[in-house]
C-alpha cells in the first residue's frame, strides 16, 4: 500500500502558523518578485481569486476585502517542509519526498492494526498537532491511485482530508468521475490526444490496453494504466531526483534599460545556477542565457536568448560568468525595457564523469568553488560572491510583503506576550 | 539525526596515543535536553512581566512543545484573540493565570478566540547580551 500526503495550500497555511492575527483572514502568497499569485488559503479562494494569476489585476479588490498579502518566505517553508517530512517518515518504512509539500509513503506488505482509515486520520492529526499544517492523505494500492485518493480526500465533506481507496467497485466509480487529465503523469498534451481518441474519463484510461498505450504514447503511460488497475509498477528511480536541467530566472523589480544592470543580473543568475549544479555534483554542458521585455505589454516586444555549449562540462562560476558576460553584449539592445532575465543549464552530467582532456583549457578551480560554498553555508548566503553581479543592485528580488523567518533566524522568533 | 562519535583512522604508531581515546563520548548537546519532540517544538521570546511568578522574565526564551502531554495546570503559549500569549492555564476552570503580577486571571468566555499552541516545557534565561537576538540597526 501507498500513501500520498500533501499540504493544503502549503505557503498560505505556513504563513498562518506563526501569525495568529491572520488565521481567520484571507491570505494570498505571491511569488516572482511579487508579481504572481502562488497560493491561496480557503478564505481567499472564496473571494474568487485564481492561482497563478497576476497580482496587479486583483490588487485593489484584495485590499478592499481585507486580504493579507505575503511574499514567498522560502526560508520558513523550507524549514517547515523538512520537519514535516521527518514527521511523515515515522509512519512508513520507506518514504519518497516528491516536492516541498508532498511525499509518498511506501508501506510494503504492512497493514496497520487499526485499519487504513484510522491510520490516515492519525497521520493527518499528527502533522496538524506537531506543525499546525493541514494535510490531505490518500491511501491506495499504487502511487498513482494514492494520488487519486488524495484528489478525492480534498473534496470530501465527511472525514475531510483523508481517503482510502481499496475496493474495486469504489475505484471504478471514482475513476469514472475523473477526467483523464486529472491523473498523475498525464500531461495536458497527452490528455487532449487521449480525449480525441474517446479516452476521456480516467476509467476509460484504466480500461485501455496497456500495450497499445505504450505503442501510441510511451512506457510511462503504459505504467499509468497498470497502476490505475492496482498493479504497482512505478519506478522510484525514475523520479527526478537528480535534475537534468536547472534554471534561475526572475523578473526585474523595475524595468532595466542599461547594459550594466542586465549584465549584472545575468551574472547573478549564473552564480545561482553554478551553485545549484555544484550542490547536486553535476556539471553543465549547455547553457542558455536570455532576457526579454514584458510579454504582456502592448508594445515593445523583445526576446533574445543565447546558447553556449561548453567543450568540457563546467560548474565553476567564473566559467559561467565569462559566458554570460559575452552573451549579455549579444542580448542587450538600447531602448528595450527589459522585464526579465535568466540563465539555465540545459544539459547536465555528473561532475565525476567529466574526463580531463589534453586540450582542456578550462580554468576551473574546484578548490576555490568548494571553499566559497563552505563559507556561504557557514556564514549565510551571499557572504562571498562574484563581483560581476554588482552590489546594491536595483533589479534584485522584490519581497515587499515578506513575513519574518520565524524558525530559522534568531531575530525573527515569535514574540509572546506575558 | 544520527550522531556519530568521531574516531579517526590511524595507521602505524605516531607518538603516544591519548590515554582517554577509548573513553571518548559525544559532547553534551543542549538541544537534546531542551527539546523532547524536535519536530513539534518552536522557540519564542517572552515579552512582559506577568509570568515572573513561575520564573519567566522579559526577554527569556520559551521552548514550546506542541506534542507534550497536557496536565491540569500548564504554562502554555496560546493564541488569544489573535495574538500569542504565555499564561498559566487552568484547564478545568478555563482560566488563564498571570502568576507574579497583580493582574486578575482571564476567564475564557464564549466569543474569545482561544487556540492552545503548545506547552512551555523549558525557559531559558539569558544573563548576558546575546548578539544573535539583537535586532540589526538598519
Amino acid at each position: 500500500m501507498f500513501a500520498l500526503v500533501d499540504v493544503n495550500s502549503f505557503y498560505a497555511s505556513a504563513e498562518k502558523i506563526f501569525d495568529p492575527s491572520i488565521r481567520q483572514r484571507p491570505v494570498v502568497v505571491l511569488t516572482n518578485n511579487d508579481g504572481c499569485i502562488c497560493a491561496l488559503c480557503d478564505q481567499a479562494k472564496l473571494l474568487g481569486v485564481k492561482k497563478f494569476g497576476p497580482y496587479y489585476k486583483v490588487q485593489d479588490m484584495l485590499r478592499d476585502q481585507g486580504a493579507v498579502i505575503r511574499s514567498s518566505n522560502y526560508e520558513l517553508y523550507d524549514d517547515l517542509s523538512n520537519k514535516m517530512m521527518e514527521v511523515l517518515g515515522r509512519f512508513a518504512p520507506r518514504q519518497h519526498v516528491y516536492s516541498i509539500d508532498e511525499c509518498f509513503l511506501d508501506f510494503g506488505q504492512w497493514v496497520p492494526k487499526e485499519g487504513w482509515a484510522d491510520y490516515a486520520l492519525m497521520i493527518r492529526e499528527t502533522v496538524a498537532r506537531e506543525l499546525r499544517l493541514p494535510v490531505s492523505v490518500g491511501i491506495s494500492l499504487t502511487p498513482t491511485l494514492a494520488k487519486v485518493a488524495s484528489f478525492v480526500a480534498k473534496k470530501r465533506k465527511v472525514k475531510k482530508g483523508t481517503a482510502v481507496l481499496i475496493s474495486d467497485e469504489i475505484r471504478r466509480r471514482l475513476l469514472a468521475q475523473m477526467q483523464v487529465g486529472d491523473i498523475w503523469g498525464v500531461g495536458k498534451r497527452i490528455a487532449s490526444r487521449l480525449t480525441a481518441m474517446n479516452v476521456d474519463s480516467a476509467l476509460a484510461l484504466a480500461d485501455a490496453c496497456p500495450k497499445a498505450m505504450r505503442k501510441q504514447f510511451s512506457v510511462e503511460i503504459e505504467r499509468t494504466v497498470r497502476e490505475l488497475n492496482g498493479t504497482f509498477c512505478f519506478d522510484w528511480e525514475t523520479l527526478p531526483t537528480e535534475k537534468k536541467q536547472t534554471f534561475s530566472t526572475r523578473a526585474f523589480g523595475s524595468p532595466v534599460t542599461d547594459f550594466t544592470s542586465l549584465r549584472q543580473s545575468l551574472a547573478w543568475h549564473a552564480e545561482r545556477v553554478a551553485e545549484k549544479v555544484r550542490r547536486q555534483q553535476s556539471a553543465i554542458q549547455v547553457l542558455t542565457v536570455f532576457a526579454h521585455a514584458n510579454p504582456f505589454a502592448s508594445s515593445g516586444h523583445y526576446h533574445r536568448s543565447v546558447q553556449h555549449t561548453f567543450a568540457f562540462p563546467v560548474n565553476d562560476v567564473s566559467s559561467l560568468v565569462r559566458v554570460v558576460s559575452k552573451a549579455a553584449t549579444e542580448i542587450y539592445k538600447p531602448g528595450v525595457k527589459f522585464h526579465k532575465s535568466g540563465v539555465g543549464a540545459l544539459a547536465l552530467c555528473p561532475a565525476r564523469q567529466t574526463q580531463p582532456d589534453l586540450f582542456d583549457e578550462s580554468k576551473s578551480k574546484p578548490e576555490l568553488m568548494q571553499c566559497m560554498d563552505l563559507i556561504n553555508q557557514r556564514y549565510g548566503k551571499n557572504t562571498l560572491g562574484i563581483a560581476a553581479k554588482g552590489v546594491n543592485v536595483q533589479w534584485s528580488m522584490k519581497r515587499n510583503f515578506l513575513s519574518p523567518q520565524f524558525t530559522t533566524n534568531w531575530q525573527d522568533i515569535p514574540k509572546i506576550t506575558c | 539525526m544520527l550522531k556519530v562519535i568521531p574516531v579517526f583512522a590511524q595507521a602505524g604508531i605516531s607518538g603516544f596515543q591519548s590515554p582517554a581515546a577509548e573513553y571518548r563520548q559525544l559532547t553534551l548537546d543542549l538541544d537534546e535536553l531542551l527539546m523532547e519532540h524536535p519536530t513539534a517544538t518552536f522557540i519564542g521570546q517572552a515579552k512582559g512581566d506577568s509570568m515572573t511568578g513561575v520564573g519567566i522574565f522579559d526577554g527569556d526564551l520559551l521552548i514550546v512543545d506542541r506534542a507534550a502531554t497536557a496536565s491540569s495546570l500548564d504554562v502554555v503559549v496560546a493564541n488569544l484573540n489573535g495574538s500569542f500569549v504565555c499564561k498559566l492555564f487552568d484547564r478545568k476552570a478555563s482560566l488563564l493565570l498571570s502568576p507574579g503580577s497583580n493582574q486578575q486571571g482571564h476567564q475564557l468566555r464564549e466569543g474569545d478566540i482561544f487556540e492552545e499552541e503548545g506547552i512551555v516545557i523549558r525557559s531559558v534565561r539569558l544573563h548576558r547580551y546575546a548578539r544573535q537576538l539583537a535586532q540589526c540597526l538598519r
